[in-house]
């Protein structure tokens, strides 16, 4: 028989070790130095490290009563006095915020409540498990945690919630646990994802930052109360974060100076006095080179990491653009080489595989699978006047991400309709490696659309995407609170029980629309579900409303204050809620798309159309979770789905989409900020669905809803065009309060087989973008290799998949999330 | 009549594309992946995996007039095809689906509308419609119509044929093609009859005839190669031999696969390449 088939890059790496073949490092040629350093880190099992929840913790106790900004400030100062300060061996890049192999760092402020319960479980939970030292947990328990206690923004926040609020979003438990329904996300992260203005570091240095505040001071009027209690502390707050960032790296310097004399190795000692004048250098002072500006830049990050828990892991932004002055000048001079800067990138991206994202509570673990993280780097797109961005150095980080087989760091690509069919291509050919990196962000939708939300065109081009799907424009966007994941296929439930739900049997959550045998027509029970869903979008601005308002007390942001121009213009902390001449950015999820859409054509059709059955059949049904109505739930399942462009389904996509963005059109203004309708589950649609009872499309009790704006797993059956087609049928391109749709698209490796098959997977992405669909993410493997990796994980650890928005460690996923990678509709070549 | 049209097809022409599958063929490869296309009359497939069994359901049977379902040992529903008058009553009684119908009359504007919904996916690599089958020349008239009034809306063309049919309607149907897939399986006849059920004489003028009259039209000769039938070498270099020269001729082998045989199954047939 000569059924050949075909597989990824990947997919052969991995079989090739499971054949004995255990030198990968062998396949992609001499990068042993990188390779070296993956090898000590990969696949341990990550640490707890409380230098910075500790230092934090001992600096507020000294500073209560003060500014929150300079509280933070003086926090990270003592930080940087007193932590620990690495150097990896063979390390290119100096830096690490916690101990060796992979770590997670504590940020009390957020948690501190449930943290002394909470860190005991750590090591054994299902998803994102951590180690912690004995001497260390009793550290946690003894001093971090009572001191925090009564202060976090959590406990606030669940204070400050009016009862129907509270309900919807917490479980009536000690540690008022995730109900999963409204969820909010401001407790378990002090801001969204976010990205940095690098490149003032990288052609200021803080030293230019830090004068330019100097100048401030001297310029503040001495009899206004607002200069001298608000203005004058911000100043000073910026001041003190240059110097602390400044002492920081320079402490790196002082390591490898000692270092380097202990070092025997000639070459190694050498690198060593490099990398300590480098350290002596930036990011002080603007860096002169290559090699200082991406040690500059990932000083900033990590500082960055220590000052705050941007969710989910800062953003590296447009790495091909801020350094390529530096590359552009070290390759004329000879200085550097494409394969310097090559193994300088994967050095780094091993140091950024070794921070990982701790969430502490069970919520925050559940939505990020995997020890997910997103320090998205971004490619290609267009200059702030309109050209073609893409340069040398976005080729040679394509090609690092093909040739270093990590899921670090997280690589966005933007395409719009002049990139060129070499990008393209290199783009396609990274995405057929099968790790699933690149993800794609479309220009053609995101710039139309910051452009109207009031952006100048200079800032609309200059975007970054930021964390999963995100995009922010790092001097316009001033929005950070964190926002709420609403599970829609619970209103549907509701509609269906008068306002409770299987779950939590005679508890009304809900409002109550009636009895279901009260609708006697598709659109009465239809304007039922919006109501339903209304109450929902209620509810979470309300939430919203609340989080803003008390967020201002609980954070500040001087590092991220000091690298933002509005802030520095405004002398107005990044947390505040209004920052003159700011854009304000946020959003609110749609979970559940496909579910609750499939949920009522299949009632329309089965119902209403073809009267096979009656609303309170289906009920019965439904808290059955389907047994004994087999031939029921046959003609619920085959009723028309969302995701085959079919306008059955798809025209009351469009309506629910409608519906939410006619909400918040309305009412986002109240709360100053543009908060848009988005599709980006995370991992979130798994937990969500474990609340769910059984669903009038067919679906099982408890299990994983549809994910972000892709079809329901398996209901997609006339291929990948028609996903697409139905993604656009449903939006409502008349507004602009819309953001991300996230979308996946799983394709066998031999659907993308050869130059053909790039050449087709570009025609795809082009099609892609000619619909102005926001994102579009690629998974390409074989069925089978997942399923042998869920049976055989020791073989398969370093297989990585595409999840929302990030790549992880198919092994590192709970059996729940996996199950639901396997049931996505996989793409077959025809 | 149709049996299929589908969509994101990346492996027959250039680009995406949608193929339209027409039900008809003259020949009975043993091998044929799609034998649902062979017969002219619509038929009814049948998944025995998605039947629900008669322990839960016997809708088909109680909707069948004809009394032609019974139930196998497994409980599982089985057409009887000699008592069924392809009523089609099943097909849409079915709550699992289990029935598909194979072969519907669509217009041409039907045809062209579906095949339109995925324009956008044509216009960056080439792609748009194949006519596949089947063969599709066995319809002549309809497809020389449907190609047509493709061109009409500027989608480019391709068809996928066995080579066998009247050459006058393959001279019509090539005046609106971008594109044609022609399969050459053997240069010998008397392997090309045992093994298709016809000769091989007649395509092989058709196909000479073609790249006389159209020099300039793109010519994708494809052979699958069948173990036991033409896999061996000289098999292969006689249709290569056969080819040299042709103007405007790339030349494909396919690899022999089984994908189809459950579809044998499905339709109550035998697959012949296991004899
Ligand atoms: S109606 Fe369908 S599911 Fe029911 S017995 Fe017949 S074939 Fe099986
Ligand atoms: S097509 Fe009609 S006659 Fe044939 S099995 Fe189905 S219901 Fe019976």
């Amino acid at each position: 028989m000569t059924e050949e088939k075909i597989f990824s890059g990947q997919e052969e790496r991995i079989l090739s070790e499971i054949k004995g073949n255990k030198n990968i490092a062998g396949l992609h040629g001499p990068k042993n130095r990188a390779f070296a350093l993956l090898k000590r880190v990969q696949g341990q099992k990550p640490v707890i490290d409380i230098e910075r929840g500790l230092y934090f913790t001992r600096s507020f106790k000294e500073t209560e009563g003060q500014p929150m900004i300079l509280r933070w400030a003086k926090a990270l100062k003592y930080y940087a006095e007193q932590a620990t300060v690495y150097i990896d061996d063979d390390q290119l890049i100096a830096g690490r915020i916690g101990r060796s192999g992979r770590y997670g760092i504590l940020y009390p402020e957020l948690d501190g409540d449930i943290m002394g319960d909470a860190i005991g479980q750590l090591p054994d939970r299902e998803t994102s498990p951590f180690d912690i030292d004995g001497n260390d947990a009793r550290l946690i328990a003894e001093e971090i945690a009572p001191y925090w206690k009564g202060k976090t923004f959590h406990e606030d926040l669940i204070k400050a919630l009016t009862p129907k609020t509270a309900a919807l979003t917490y479980n009536n438990d000690k540690d008022f646990s995730s109900r999963f329904i409204v969820n909010e996300t401001a407790s378990f992260r002090s801001s969204i994802q976010w990205v940095h203005d690098y490149e003032i570091v990288l052609q200021q240095g803080f030293f230019g930052i830090r004068t330019e505040m100097g100048e401030k001071l001297r310029q503040l009027d001495p009899f206004s109360p607002i200069d001298q209690t608000e203005k004058k502390p911000f100043i000073e707050a910026v001041i003190i974060v240059c110097d602390a960032i400044t002492l920081w790296a320079r402490r790196h310097a002082e390591l490898a100076d000692e270092k380097a004399l202990q070092e025997n190795d000639l070459s190694r000692r050498t690198e060593l006095k490099n990398i300590a004048e480098i350290c002596r250098r930036v990011p002080e002072y603007p860096a002169r080179n290559f090699r200082e500006a991406v040690q500059s830049q990932w000083f900033t990050q990590l500082f960055s990491r220590v000052e705050q828990k941007t969710g989910t892991v800062i953003s590296n932004g447009r790495m091909d653009q801020y350094l390529y002055p530096f590359y552009e000048k070290d390759i004329k001079e000879g200085l550097i080489t494409d394969n310097d800067v090559q193994e300088i990138f994967d050095c780094e991206w091993v140091a950024m595989s070794q921070y990982i994202d701790l969430y502490i509570s069970s919520a925050g673990g559940a939505f990020n699978e995997g020890y997910a993280h997103w320090e998205a780097v971004t490619v290609g797109g267009q200059t702030p006047d309109g050209q073609d961005a893409v340069n040398d150095l976005t080729y040679v980080l394509l090609k690092s991400k093909r040739e270093f087989p990590l899921n670090y760091p997280d690589l966005a690509a933007r395409v719009h309709t002049r990139s060129t069919q070499q990008y393209l291509a290199e783009v396609a050919e990274t995405i057929k490696e099968g790790s699933g990196f690149p993800k794609l962000i479309n220009d053609e939708e995101v710039i139309p659309l910051l452009l109207a939300k009031g952006a100048d065109f200079a800032e609309a081009y200059d975007y970054s995407v930021s964390g999963c799907a995100e995009c922010r424009m790092p001097n316009r966007d001033t929005y950070t609170s964190p926002n709420a994941y609403i599970n829609f296929a619970a209103a549907l439930e509701m509609t269906i029980y008068n306002g409770r739900m299987a779950k939590y049997g005679s508890e009304l959550i809900g409002i109550e629309t009636g009895e279901i045998d009260t609708f006697i027509s598709f659109d009465e029970f239809f304007a039922a579900y919006l109501q339903q869903q209304k109450n929902f979008l209620k509810h979470a601005f309300i939430q919203q409303h609340e989080i803003i308002r008390l967020r201002a007390n609980h954070f500040a942001s001087p590092l991220g204050s000091a690298l933002h121009k509005l802030c520095r213009s405004s002398l107005v902390d990044i947390h505040q809620p209004h920052i003159d001449g700011g854009i304000d950015l946020g959003y609110f999820e749609f979970i559940g798309y496909a579910t609750v859409i499939d949920s009522l054509a299949a009632i329309k059709k089965i119902v209403f159309e073809d009267r096979k059955a009656t609303l309170a059949q289906i009920k019965e049904a439904m808290t059955k979770n389907f047994a004994g109505y087999d031939i029921l739930r046959q003609r619920l399942l085959n009723a028309p789905k969302y995701g085959n462009n079919d306008s059955y389904a798809d025209e009351l996509g469009k309506r629910l989409d409608k519906e939410a963005l006619l909400f918040t059109r309305k009412y986002s203004a109240e709360l100053g900020v543009n908060l848009d309708l988005r599709y980006v589950p995370f991992t979130s649609h798994v937990p969500f669905g474990k609340v769910v009872g059984a669903t009038p499309n067919g679906r099982l009790a408890w299990t994983p809803l549809s994910d972000g704006s892709s079809a329901s797993q398996g209901a997609d059956t006339y291929g990948p065009t028609a996903v697409l087609l139905s993604n656009f049928a449903t939006k409502n391109y008349q507004y602009h309060e819309r953001a991300a749709r996230l979308l996946n698209v799983k394709l066998s490796p031999a659907c993308v087989r050869g130059e053909k098959g790039t050449k087709k997977l570009v025609d795809f992405i082009e099609a892609w973008r000619d619909l102005k669909l926001w994102h579009i993410q690629f998974n390409v493997i074989n069925q089978e290799t997942l399923i042998a990796a869920q049976k055989n994980p020791e073989n398969y650890r370093n297989l990585l998949v595409r999840i929302a928005g990030y790549s992880a460690y198919f092994t590192d996923l709970s059996i729940d999330l996996q199950n639901d990678i396997i049931a996505r509709t996989q793409n077959e070549a025809i | 009549m149709i049996f299929n049209i589908q969509q994101y097809s990346l492996h027959d022409g250039p680009g995406i594309r949608t193929i339209v599958f027409m039900k008809g063929c003259p020949l009975r490869c043993r091998w044929c992946c799609n034998p649902e296309s062979q017969k002219t009359k619509p038929e009814i497939s049948y998944d025995a995996n998605k039947c629900l069994g008669k322990k839960i359901c016997n809708e088909c049977e109680k909707i069948c007039d004809a009394g032609a379902i019974e139930f196998s040992d497994l409980h599982k529903a089985v057409i009887q095809r000699d008592k069924c008058s392809s009523c089609m009553k099943c097909v849409h009684e079915c709550p699992a689906k289990a029935y598909k119908a194979e072969g519907h009359q669509y217009s041409i504007k039907e045809v062209l509308d579906i095949v339109e919904k995925d324009s956008i996916f044509y216009r960056h690599g080439n792609g748009g419609l194949t006519v596949s089958g089947g063969e599709p020349l066995m319809q002549g008239e309809f497809l020389i119509q449907l190609l047509r009034q493709a061109k009409k809306r500027r989608l480019t063309t391709a068809i996928e044929t066995c080579g066998y049919a009247d050459y006058p309607i393959l001279k019509q149907a090539a005046k609106y093609l971008d594109a044609i897939l022609f399969d050459i399986k053997s240069l010998d006849e008397q392997q090309h009859i045992a093994y298709t059920g016809k000769t091989n004489r007649k395509i092989l003028q058709n196909f000479d005839n073609l790249c006389r009259d159209f020099p300039k039209l793109p010519k994708y000769a494809r052979t699958p190669v069948i173990p036991g039938f033409n896999d061996s070498p000289d098999d292969l270099l006689a249709i290569k031999n056969y080819l040299a020269n042709k103007p405007e001729t790339v030349y494909e082998q396919l690899p022999y696969h089984r994908f189809g045989v459950a579809k044998y199954n499905a339709l109550g047939r035998r697959y012949m390449m296991d004899e």
